[in-house]
C-alpha cells in the first residue's frame, strides 16, 4: 500500500528526469509516450487506491522532514476521499491531454521537453493534493506556479509569450506570499502544519476568531492567485500564450482549481470563519460575472475560454463561500471534463487554421471538422448548462446553494450564467457554422486532427455529457454519489448544516433556465448564423463593446497602479540605497579585506622554527591565562 | 568492533598481495573490504558494547562517525584512483590509507585515553609517510618533514596532558575520570586543569586550528592532492570526533575551565581562516584555509556541549566532507591536465565542461553554506546548536565569517562561468564523472532533506 501511494507521484517524476535527462537521445514521439504512459500507470494507481479505499483518511509518511524541535514536518501523503477525487482528476485527465500532445506538438523543437515539463507538472500538482500537510502542499503549489511558468513561456523565442509567462509568475507570486503568511500563521496559532492536527484543535474553537479570519483570508489570497480571481485573474488570460494542451491540463482543468481544493482541505477553518465565507462568496460572484462580461466581446477563441474559465472558478469560489464545499468540487470535477474538451477542441480548430486563433476569421468549420463539431457542441452544451448534461448539474446545484445563503448574490451569479451560455454559443456559432471567412491558402488547409488527437476529445465528450450524473439533485435521485462520498472529509458538518432548496425552487430554476437557455441559443444563432452578424474589426467597435474587448482597461489600470509606482521605487532604491550606500560599504569593506589578508599572510613564513615559536607561546598564554590570572 | 579486525586483515591482505602477487585485482578486494567494514560497523547500530577491557566502546556515536569515514574513505578512493596507477607503490599506499582508516575508527570509539594516543599515532604516522608519497618533488617532501616534526612535537604535548590527568585521576577510562571529577573536589585542581588544556591543544593541532593550524596551509600544498583531500575529509573528521567524544564525556564536568579558551580558538580560527582565503590565488592553499575556517566552525559543536552538539557535528563532517572531496577532485582534473594548481586555471570551465563546472559549483555553494546544500544545514545546526547554548556572541562572528567566505568561494564561480576564455574540453572520464555526479547529489540530497542525517544519532 505504502509503496502504491507513493509510486503515484513518483512515477510522473522519474518521467520527468528520464525524459528531461534524455531529450537529445529520444527520437520522434518516444518521449510523448514515455510520458503518456507514466501518467497513466499513475492514473490505474489511483484507480486502484480509489477502489482499495476503507473509507478512512490514511497518511503515509515517508520520512521525517524538517524537525526543529518545536515543529516537526513530516514528509507524508494523506490519502482520503478529497485527495483521491483530485489525484484521479489529475492524472485521468492529465493522461488524455498527454497523449493528445503527442498529436498536437509533433514536430516541434521542444517536443521532449515539452513532455518532461509536463510530466514534472503532474508530479508537483499530486504532491499538491495528495500532501498531508500545509507546507507540502505550498512545495507542489510552487512547482505547479514553476511549471506553468516554464509552460506558458514554452516558446521561449517570442518575447510576448516571455512576458505572459512572467506576468503569471509574478501574480502568482503575489498569491503565494499571501498563502505563506497564512501558513506562518497556522504555525504560530496551532503549532503545527499537520492536517489532522491542525484542523482537530480548530474544531473546537468559536466562530469568527481573530487569527482564524486571517488565516482564511491570508490562505485566501493564495487561492485567488492561484485561481485567478479578482483582484489577481489578469494572468489567466495571458496565459493563453503556452500552447493548447497546457491551456487545457493547467490553465483549465487541474492547477487552476488548487485554489479550490485549498478552500475545501481547509474547510474546518472556513467553517470556523463565516465572515470571511461571505467574502469569497462575494469574490466568487463578481468574478463570476465580471469574466462573463469580458467573454462576451473578445475574438480570439483561446481567450474566450481563458475568461470562461475565470468565470467558472468564480462559480466554484461562490459555491465555496455559501459553504457548499461538496458542490464546488462537484463542479471542479465537470469543469475539468468540459473545459479540457473545450479547450483541446480549441486546439484541433487551431491546428486546422494553421495557427489562426482569432474567429471572425473561422466559420464554417463543421463541414471539415466534424469530430472535433460534435465534442465541440457536446462541451458548450455542457458549459451552458442544458440538461442533462454535466455542467447542468454542478452549475444548478451551486445556483441553489446560493440562493438559499445570499439572496441578492443569486441574482448575480444566475446573471453570470446567463452570459456563460451567450458567450459559448457566439464562439460556437461563429466557428462552426456560416462561411468560411479565413484565406484561401487556409480553407484548403483545412483538415480533421489525427485520432491521436481526436481520440481523448471523443472520451471527454462523453465525460463531458454523463459527468453529472455523480450529483444529482435530490429532485430526480436521493443519491449524490460526489456528495456522499467526499461526506467524512468534511469532519465537522454539524458547524454548518446546509438548508437545502425547496424542490419547487428546483423545479423552478430548471424550467426557468432551461428556456432561457433555449432563448438564448435561438438569439444568437439568428445573430450570429442566420444575419451574419460578425464582429467586427478591432478599431471600428465603440461604447460598451469597446470597454468589454479592452477587459475594462484592467490591465492598463494595474499597469499605472502597480507596475509604474514598482518600477519607480525600485529604479529609486537602485540609484538612491543601492549604488551609494550598500555597494560603497561592500566595496569599501573589500580593500580592507584584502589588504588584511595580505599583512596577516607574513605570519605564515613557512618556517618550522617559527611554527614551533608560536605554537609554545599560545600553550603557555592558555595554560597562564586559565590557571594564573583566572 | 568487528569493522576495525576487517581493516586490519585488508591491511595484511594488501601487503600480501606485493609477496603473493595478486595487486592487479588489489583495488576491487580494498573496495569489498571497506563495504565489509561499513555493514560490519552497521551491525553495531543500538547494540552498543565495549571491548578490550573497556577501552573500545561501540555506541551509536562510534558507529556513525565510523560509517561516515568509511563511506568518504570508499568516495575518496574513487577520486584518487590516479595515485594508485604506480604498480611499485599501489600496495604500500592502500596499506597506508587503510591502516590509518583503523587508527581513525579508533578515534571515534575510544573511552581510554591510552586507545586515543593509539589512534591519533596510527593515523598520524600514516598521513606523514603519505604527505611525503611523492618522492622526486621537493614540496612533498618538505610537507612530510613539517608536518612529522609539528606533529612528532604535538604528539609530546598530548602525552604530557594524558600524564597529567592520570596522575589526578588515576585512570585512563574516560568514564571512571568523569566519575572521578564529578565526585570529588578535585575538578580546579590545577594539575588536572593542564592537562585537560594540554589535550586540548594538542587535538586542535590535529584539527589545524589556529594558532596551531600552521602546519595545515604548507603541508596541504605540498603533499599530493589526493593526500591532502583525504586529511581535510577524513583526518579532520575523525580529530574533530575524538575530540568531541573527549571533551564531551570525560571534561564535561569541568567545561568551565576550557571553554572559554575553546571559544577564542574558534574564533580566532573563523576570522584568520576565512580572511587568509581571501589573499589566496593557489586553489589548493585557498581550500587549505578553507578548511582551517571549517574547523573552526566544527569547533563550535564541542563548545556548544549539548544533546545537538553531536548530531550536528556529524552533518557538518558529512556535508563538508562531501563538498571538500568534490572541490579537490575539480582541482585534482584540472591541475593533471593544465599543470596549474591557480584558480585562474579554472576560467571558462563550463562552456566545454558543464558537468564538472556545475559539481564545482555545487561544492563551493555547498562550502560556503548557500542554501538548499548540504552546507547551509551543516551551519545552521552548528550555530542553533551553539545558540541554544547561549553562545550568541560565536555565532555572531562564525557568521561574519561565512560572510568572508562567500567572498572568496564566489570567485571560483566567477571564474568557472568566464565567458571571454574557453577551456578546452578535459575530458573528464566516466568515472570522475559519477563521483562529481554522486557528490552533487548528496549535497543536495542532504540540503532538501536534513532530516535523514541529523535525526541518525
Amino acid at each position: 500500500m505504502m509503496l502504491m501511494v507513493w509510486l503515484i507521484p513518483l512515477l510522473p517524476l522519474l518521467g520527468f528526469l528520464f525524459i528531461g535527462l534524455l531529450q537529445k537521445k529520444l527520437e520522434g514521439t518516444s518521449a510523448g509516450w514515455i510520458g503518456s504512459l507514466t501518467v497513466l500507470a499513475s492514473f490505474v494507481l489511483s484507480l486502484l487506491l480509489f477502489f482499495l479505499h476503507s473509507g478512512s483518511s490514511d497518511e503515509y509518511t515517508l520520512f521525517e522532514w524538517i524537525n526543529l524541535g518545536v515543529l516537526s514536518i513530516p514528509f507524508s501523503l494523506m490519502i482520503d476521499q478529497l485527495s483521491l477525487i483530485m489525484m484521479l482528476i489529475v492524472t485521468g485527465v492529465g493522461f488524455l491531454i498527454h497523449v493528445y500532445s503527442i498529436g498536437y506538438m509533433k514536430g516541434d523543437d521542444g517536443f521532449a521537453r515539452f513532455f518532461s515539463y509536463l510530466n514534472l507538472f503532474i508530479f508537483f500538482m499530486l504532491i499538491l493534493v495528495m500532501g498531508s500537510n500545509f507546507l507540502l502542499m505550498f512545495v507542489g503549489w510552487e512547482g505547479v506556479g514553476l511549471c506553468s511558468y516554464l509552460l506558458i513561456g514554452f516558446w521561449f523565442k517570442t518575447p510576448e509569450y516571455n512576458a505572459a509567462a512572467n506576468k503569471a509568475f509574478i501574480m502568482n507570486r503575489i498569491g503565494d506570499l499571501g498563502f505563506l503568511l497564512g501558513i506562518l500563521l497556522i504555525i504560530s496559532t496551532f503549532g503545527s502544519l499537520d492536517y489532522n492536527s491542525v484542523f482537530s484543535s480548530a474544531a473546537s474553537m468559536p466562530d469568527n476568531q481573530p487569527q482564524i479570519i486571517a488565516i482564511t483570508l491570508l490562505l485566501l489570497i493564495g487561492a485567488a492567485g492561484k485561481s485567478a480571481q479578482i483582484p489577481l485573474y489578469t494572468w489567466l488570460p495571458d496565459a493563453m500564450a503556452g500552447p493548447t494542451p497546457v491551456s487545457a491540463l493547467i490553465h483549465a482543468a487541474t492547477m487552476v482549481t488548487a485554489g479550490i481544493y485549498m478552500v475545501v482541505r481547509s474547510n474546518v477553518l472556513y467553517s470556523i470563519a463565516p465572515d470571511t465565507l461571505f467574502i469569497v462568496a462575494v469574490l466568487g460572484t463578481a468574478t463570476a460575472v465580471f469574466a462573463a462580461t469580458i467573454a462576451l466581446a473578445q475574438n480570439d477563441i483561446k481567450k474566450v475560454l481563458a475568461y470562461s474559465t475565470v468565470s467558472q472558478l468564480g462559480f466554484m469560489f461562490a459555491a465555496l463561500g455559501a459553504g457548499a464545499y461538496t458542490t464546488a468540487i462537484f463542479h471542479v470535477t465537470t469543469h475539468a471534463f468540459f473545459k479540457a474538451l473545450l479547450f483541446l477542441a480549441a486546439g484541433s480548430v487551431i491546428h486546422a487554421m494553421g495557427g489562426e486563433q482569432d474567429i471572425r476569421k473561422m466559420g464554417g468549420l463543421k463541414k471539415n471538422l466534424p469530430v472535433t463539431f460534435t465534442v465541440f457542441a457536446i462541451g458548450t452544451l455542457a458549459i451552458a448548462g442544458i440538461p442533462p448534461l454535466a455542467g447542468f448539474f454542478s452549475k444548478d446545484e451551486i445556483l441553489a446553494h446560493v440562493w438559499v445563503e445570499y439572496k441578492y448574490l443569486f441574482v448575480a451569479l444566475a446573471l453570470a450564467s446567463v452570459f456563460t451560455a451567450v458567450y459559448m454559443f457566439r464562439l460556437f456559432f461563429l466557428t462552426f457554422y456560416g462561411d468560411f471567412r479565413g484565406s484561401q491558402r487556409q480553407k484548403e488547409h483545412l483538415h480533421e486532427s489525427p485520432g491521436i488527437m481526436t481520440t481523448p476529445l471523443v472520451i471527454l465528450a462523453i465525460l463531458s455529457a454523463f459527468g453529472g450524473f455523480l450529483g444529482m439533485p435530490e429532485i430526480f435521485s436521493d443519491k449524490h454519489i460526489i456528495g456522499s462520498f467526499l461526506q467524512p472529509v468534511l469532519a465537522y458538518p454539524s458547524q454548518l448544516i446546509l438548508s437545502k432548496p425547496s424542490h419547487a425552487f428546483e423545479w423552478s430554476l430548471i424550467s426557468v433556465f432551461a428556456i432561457l437557455l433555449l432563448i438564448i441559443i435561438l438569439y444568437t444563432y439568428r445573430k450570429f448564423v442566420s444575419n451574419k452578424n460578425i464582429p467586427l474589426e478591432d478599431g471600428s467597435v465603440k461604447g460598451l463593446s469597446r470597454v468589454l474587448m479592452n477587459k475594462y482597461y484592467v490591465d492598463e489600470l494595474y499597469d499605472y497602479l502597480v507596475v509604474k509606482p514598482a518600477f519607480f521605487i525600485g529604479r529609486t532604491f537602485h540609484s538612491l540605497v543601492e549604488k551609494s550606500i550598500i555597494d560603497r560599504t561592500v566595496n569599501s569593506i573589500k580593500p580592507i579585506l584584502i589588504s588584511t589578508s595580505g599583512m596577516l599572510r607574513r605570519i605564515q613564513t613557512g618556517g618550522i622554527g617559527f611554527y614551533i615559536f608560536i605554537m609554545v607561546f599560545s600553550i603557555i598564554a592558555i595554560l597562564a591565562y586559565n590557571l594564573l590570572i583566572s | 568492533m568487528n569493522s576495525l579486525i576487517i581493516l586490519a586483515a585488508l591491511g595484511l591482505i594488501i601487503l600480501f598481495s606485493e609477496i603473493f602477487n595478486f595487486k592487479k585485482i588489489i583495488f576491487p578486494i580494498v573496495f569489498a573490504g571497506i563495504i565489509a567494514a561499513i555493514v560490519a560497523a552497521l551491525g553495531d547500530w543500538n547494540n552498543s558494547a565495549s571491548y578490550f577491557n573497556n577501552m573500545i566502546r561501540t555506541d551509536n556515536y562510534a558507529v556513525s562517525f565510523s560509517v561516515l569515514i568509511l563511506f568518504i574513505t570508499l568516495l575518496w578512493f574513487v577520486m584518487s584512483s590516479s595515485m594508485f596507477e604506480d604498480q611499485e607503490t599501489r600496495t604500500d599506499y592502500f596499506s597506508l590509507i587503510v591502516f590509518s582508516l583503523i587508527g581513525a575508527l579508533v578515534m571515534v570509539s575510544f573511552t581510554n585515553l591510552i586507545m586515543l594516543f593509539l589512534g591519533i599515532e596510527i593515523l598520524s604516522i600514516s598521513m606523514y609517510a603519505l604527505a611525503g608519497s611523492k618522492k622526486d618533488n621537493l614540496a612533498s617532501n618538505e610537507a612530510a618533514m613539517k608536518y612529522f616534526l609539528l606533529g612528532a612535537f604535538t604528539t609530546g604535548f598530548l602525552l604530557f596532558g594524558i600524564a597529567l590527568v592520570y596522575g589526578i585521576t588515576g585512570s585512563f577510562n574516560t568514564d571512571q575520570i568523569s566519575e572521578y571529577i564529578m565526585s570529588t573536589g578535585h575538578s580546579s585542581s590545577p594539575v588536572l586543569i593542564a592537562g585537560i588544556l594540554l589535550i586540548l591543544t594538542a587535538l586542535t593541532f590535529k584539527i589545524a586550528a589556529a594558532p596551531f593550524h600552521f602546519w595545515a596551509p604548507d603541508v596541504y600544498q605540498g603533499a599530493p592532492t589526493p593526500v591532502t583531500a583525504f586529511m581535510s575529509s577524513v583526518v579532520k573528521t575523525a580529530a574533530i570526533a575524538s575530540f568531541l567524544r573527549l571533551f564531551g564525556s570525560a571534561f564535561a564536568g569541568p567545561s568551565e575551565f576550557w571553554i572559554a579558551t575553546l571559544w577564542v580558538i574558534s574564533a580566532i580560527t573563523i576570522v584568520l581562516g576565512n580572511i587568509l582565503a581571501v589573499y589566496q590565488t593557489n586553489l589548493k592553499r585557498m581550500l587549505a584555509y578553507s578548511s582551517i575556517s571549517h574547523a573552526g566552525y566544527m569547533i563550535m559543536s564541542v563548545i556548544a556541549l549539548n544533546e545537538k552538539a553531536a548530531s550536528s557535528l556529524l552533518f557538518y563532517t558529512a556535508a563538508y566532507g562531501i563538498s571538500s572531496l568534490a572541490a579537490f577532485m575539480v582541482l585534482l582534473i584540472v591541475s593533471s591536465k593544465s599543470g596549474t594548481e591557480e584558480i585562474s586555471g579554472l576560467r571558462g570551465m563550463f562552456s566545454k565542461n558543464p558537468i564538472m563546472a556545475s559539481a564545482a559549483c555545487i561544492a563551493v555553494l555547498s562550502l560556503a553554506g548557500i542554501p538548499p546544500l548540504a552546507g547551509f544545514f551543516a551551519k545552521y545546526y552548528i550555530f542553533s546548536a551553539a545558540l541554544q547554548s547561549g553562545y550568541t556572541g560565536l555565532v555572531l562572528i562564525a557568521v561574519a565569517g561565512s560572510l568572508v567566505g562567500v567572498f572568496y568561494y564566489f570567485r571560483i564561480i566567477i571564474n568557472i562561468f568566464e565567458s571571454n576564455v574557453q577551456m578546452n574540453d578535459l575530458g573528464v572520464n566516466v568515472f570522475n564523472k559519477a563521483f562529481l555526479l554522486i557528490c552533487s547529489l548528496l549535497a543536495l540530497l542532504f540540503g532538501i532533506l536534513p532530516g535523514l542525517i541529523i535525526d541518525a544519532i
